[in-house]
């Protein structure tokens, strides 16, 4: 049978494509300052962006390669979610990676190749698609945070993560297996018409709790959460923001795809494990975080929280549901990649400074720093008018909405949990007295850049919710 | 209504004429909500059309009706005061302070002003933000541990309010408009919680008080005053604009447990203050007594009682507002804030000594004073509401009685007896401050002489409240218990002539 292709539908994921190979090419001449590969990378992203915008308000949907391959505005807007943060993170980057002769060819390169990956994830209408994208993924970020081969820190982040990693794909691919065992079929939408009722074999319920395991941990969910913490405070910052970020979203979305698309018949037996899992993911994670004075380690632990939120609006399943946890994951990469980028402009002269102690009297020696900082943390923390507020609360009123009162309670009074350790940091930049005097490197302006882009996006979302809400109310399958 | 100063790069002065300016205004601004007000109409008025927010029910919808009017006044009020009252006392970062003083402003007028349960919440918890920094930036030794427990305190309450309030989203037709919320709702009990618990944190209701001691202690002067005076208030104003109208059964439900509450803050909050070395301290847990007045007067459900709580709300706002101030005003001269360090007073400081003997006056409730009229009417209204039973408003009268002894005999230690040495070249207020104080006295006189142009303007709004809060019991239990109890079908023959009254007024 021919494969005819509508080469249009597939816009994003071919400009990706081909900024990969530009960069690729143009790595190789070292008369190209290493910094243009960042800017291509960016100019790359961004015409993608561009394109998923133009695509998703056109309302394009399409299926594509024998049904494998979907394009809808569901995807489209994940596509949105992985451009942004791209975007952010490359622009993050490009001050941090600027010293000594480190090479940064490969880095762009594996950046762009695991947003193609997650770019596959979202619009995966086969499971095998779904796990081609996840491994395309994951084997690109286990290089990336093993990058800095200097640092043990960072080589053990990337054997840990790839160790956990395998782990979590042969979970995945079990599921499949198990999945395809009962249904027959390993296409979204046909193992949706081939479980009924009646055919309800305990290979399907065993393949989807195996699937529930490495999703699990893949976006760290307690209690398959253990390597977060690890990976980000060993891993490069940047490249914790970038786990922390599109992978965590891409995640979600192949979870939302398969779960509500595959397996809505089966939502008895998932949705209680769900509300499970979120009220154990985000209580463990701000409870752990409380104890962290490492700023990535806590980040790690609020990423994981994070989650937990996220997990909500899955639990709720219902449209409100899968549009404010769509909300919520793009506000949430928007803010932690701005956290991240703030930890980043702490540059001292021998390294980071990592440990929460060491911001005392940011507030006022390094202002800029401190402002950027405290709104991306009071977001995190869900304070209006910051865009965490406005995601938070479409979250909670679709579980509201959905009958689970008990979930949003234990959601809500995280919420108050999370406030004291997000303000902790605030507390030490504004409110102590260094207990010594660390010089801070100047700012780079890549990375002031992104971190204005990302505290503007942070408060038009938190002022404006409906810029980013009606598409995501739109992008429900 | 909304001003935010931003006063980087200018000078110190600019910087503070910036925002005495803009506090001014809004001041001038809300006073023409006053004169524009009309106390005839019973709904809210001055809001203009609400405009929409977010689609899904979210509108930007204000307005204020004759509860929220006077809130905002004294919200305008007290920061227009704050501002020249802290014109010297900071010493680092003030355009800080004045963005965090008008940004607080801004959230605390909208909770008053907002109609739409979204925005309500919104400037709620947003006001908790710069009152976050006040304390703690510029606040006392044990700052950061007051301004975390503050924010946490009200944090948690919060949580449970976000739960109330989506649940009653989904229960009014999808929509967050306050104007059309009408009960019965469904688990009236649990949302009558979700609300009265994060109102009961703010006002702080025993025994949720205690963050306020802390809170107060550690804030620097204009931090406390704002806070007592209009921070607290933001918990009173939340009872009675949705725990009351919106969940009458529960309220008559909770009404025994809450009310024992009230009394016990009274009393526990006028021992406690009895024994305190700390005149900051002091004045602090004074407002814990004062507060619980104003929650019994509430819970009185009675026209009188509710309407004295609200005036009583006003009062406290200038009276301890006014003690913060002068507490405030010695502290600056003595660094000390601790009673033992002073004495004899009055023979330094006359012009401080006077003002400081009218405000504690009105505190303690001196008939011609404001305390007086607000805690005689809620007193009164509790006493022949029926709500609840008459033995607590006896022991919420010795709240008064207890207040006249701290408070005089606070200020006996303090002016008078000996004068120490290290006392005798304490300057005596100068003009400025006497010009921050002398309008509080001036409201402090009016409302304890004639308070009626208070009064009059609330009555209608009020009595929409009691309507509310009344028909529900009064439809179910009272008709029962009316067979035993002969006061009570006295009571629902008042209620009739009330409506009888309110609808001559209507035609």
């Amino acid at each position: 049978m021919p494969i005819e292709i509508n080469w249009q539908l597939l816009m994003p994921e071919l400009v990706i494509a081909l900024t990969l190979i530009i960069v690729l090419v143009f790595d190789l001449f070292d008369a190209i300052s290493k910094t243009v590969l960042g800017w291509m990378t960016i100019v790359g992203a961004g015409i993608a962006l561009w394109v998923s915008i133009q695509m998703h308000q056109a309302g394009t949907v399409g299926i594509q390669f024998n049904e494998m391959f979907k394009v809808d505005s569901f995807s489209l807007f994940f596509n949105i979610i992985f451009l942004v943060s791209t975007i952010l993170v490359v622009l993050i980057s490009m001050s941090y990676l600027d010293r000594g002769d480190r090479k940064q060819g490969p880095y762009y390169l594996l950046i762009l190749l695991a947003t193609l990956g997650m770019m596959l994830m979202a619009a995966g209408n086969e499971l095998i698609v779904v796990f081609l994208g996840l491994e395309l993924m994951s084997l690109s970020l286990y290089v990336l945070a093993g990058y800095f081969r200097e640092s043990p820190a960072s080589s053990e982040a990337g054997m840990k993560y790839l160790l956990l990693g395998a782990f979590a794909s042969a979970f995945f691919l079990y599921g499949i297996a198990l999945i395809y065992g009962g249904a027959g079929t390993t296409s979204i939408p046909a193992i949706a018409e081939a479980i009924t009722a009646e055919n309800k074999s305990p290979l399907l319920l065993a393949g989807m709790f195996l699937l529930v395991v490495g999703f699990g941990f893949k976006v760290a969910i307690v209690p398959f959460h253990q390597w977060a913490p690890d990976v980000y405070e060993g891993a490069p910052t940047t490249i914790a923001a970038f786990i922390s970020a599109g992978p965590k979203a891409a995640g979600f979305a192949a979870f939302l795809r398969i779960f509500m698309e595959a397996l809505p018949s089966l939502q008895v037996e998932w949705s209680g494990v769900l509300i499970l899992l979120a009220m154990l993911t985000m209580t463990v994670g701000n409870v752990i975080a409380i104890a962290q004075t490492n700023i990535k380690r806590m980040l790690a632990y609020s990423s994981i929280a994070h989650a937990g939120y996220v997990l909500i609006g899955l639990a709720a399943a219902n449209d409100d549901g899968i549009s404010s946890a769509m909300l919520y994951l793009l506000i949430y990469c928007v803010m932690n990649i701005g956290a991240f980028g703030a930890v980043i402009l702490a540059k001292t002269a021998d390294g980071e400074s990592l440990m929460i102690s060491d911001y005392a009297g940011l507030g006022t020696r390094k202002p800029l720093l401190a402002i950027f900082m405290s709104v991306m943390l009071l977001s995190l923390a869900g304070f209006p008018p910051t865009a965490g507020f406005v995601g938070k609360f479409y979250i909670f009123k679709a579980a509201v909405g959905a009958g689970h009162i008990w979930l949003v309670i234990i959601g809500a009074i995280n919420t108050a949990i999370s406030a004291f350790y997000y303000l902790r940091v605030v507390v030490t930049m504004y409110m102590r007295e260094p207990e010594e005097e660390l010089e801070f490197s100047p700012y780079a302006s890549t990375l002031v850049i992104g971190l204005i882009l990302a505290v503007v996006g942070v408060l038009l979302i938190g002022i404006l919710p409906s810029l980013m809400l009606t598409p995501a109310q739109n992008s429900v399958f | 209504m909304r001003g935010i100063a931003r006063g980087r790069g200018l000078g110190a002065t600019a910087v503070k004429a910036i925002a005495f300016g803009i506090g001014l205004i809004t001041f001038v601004i809300s006073l023409g909500l006053y004169t524009e007000f009309n106390a005839d109409l019973a709904t809210f008025q001055l809001g203009g059309t609400p405009i929409e927010w977010i689609p899904g029910g979210v509108s930007y919808h204000i307005g204020v009706d004759g509860i929220s009017l006077w809130l905002v006044l004294l919200t305008t009020f007290l920061t227009s005061v704050c501002i020249l009252a802290a014109w010297n006392s900071v010493e680092k970062g003030l355009s800080g302070f004045m963005m965090s003083l008008l940004a607080l402003e801004t959230g605390m007028l909208g909770v008053f002003c907002s109609l739409d349960l979204f925005l309500f919440f919104v400037f709620w918890e947003s006001m908790l933000i710069p009152m976050y920094f006040l304390i703690g930036v510029w606040g006392g030794e044990r700052r950061i541990y007051a301004t975390v427990k503050f924010v946490l305190y009200t944090m948690a309450g919060s949580a449970l309010m976000l739960v109330g309030i989506l649940a009653l989203y989904f229960q009014n037709g999808n929509s967050f408009d306050l104007t059309t919320l009408s009960g019965p709702f469904e688990h009236s009990d649990l949302l009558f919680l979700a609300f009265f618990i994060a109102f009961a944190i703010k006002v702080p209701l025993f025994p949720f008080h205690t963050w306020l001691p802390d809170a107060h202690v550690e804030a620097p002067t204009v931090g406390s005053v704002i806070l007592a005076g209009v921070l607290l208030k933001m918990g009173t104003y939340g009872i009675i604009r949705f725990c009351l109208p919106l969940f009458p059964d529960a309220a008559e439900k909770f009404t025994p447990l809450i009310v024992t509450l009230a009394v016990i803050g009274i009393i526990y909050g006028a021992l406690v203050a009895m024994v305190q070395p700390d005149l900051k301290k002091l004045v602090a847990y004074s407002s814990v007594s004062h507060l619980g007045f104003v929650v019994l007067g509430l819970f009185s459900k009675n026209p009188v009682g509710i309407q004295g709580s609200m005036l009583q709300m006003i009062n406290h706002g200038l009276s301890t507002g006014a003690l913060f101030l002068l507490v405030g005003m010695i502290y600056e001269r003595r660094h000390s804030r601790m009673i033992v360090d002073f004495g004899g007073l009055s023979k330094r400081m006359p012009i401080f000594a006077t003002i400081f003997m009218i405000v504690t006056l009105s505190s303690i409730g001196l008939p011609g004073l404001n305390g007086f009229v607000g805690e005689y009417m809620i007193l009164a209204g509790s006493f022949v509401g029926q709500a609840f039973s008459k033995v607590y408003v006896v022991f919420a009268t010795a709240g008064v009685i207890l207040a006249a002894i701290y408070m005089l005999w606070m200020f006996q230690r303090v002016m008078f007896g000996t004068l120490d040495k290290t006392n005798e070249n304490l300057p005596d207020l100068n003009a400025r401050e006497i010009v921050v104080l002398l309008p509080i006295l001036l409201f402090i006189v009016w409302i304890g002489v004639y308070p009626k142009p208070f009064l009059s303007k609330m009555e209608k709004s009020v009595a929409v409240v009691v309507t509310k809060v009344q028909t529900a019991p009064a439809m179910g239990q009272l008709e029962k218990q009316k067979l035993r109890d002969p006061k009570l079908a006295l009571q629902g023959t008042l209620r009739t002539q009330h409506e009888k009254r309110e609808k001559e007024a209507k035609q």
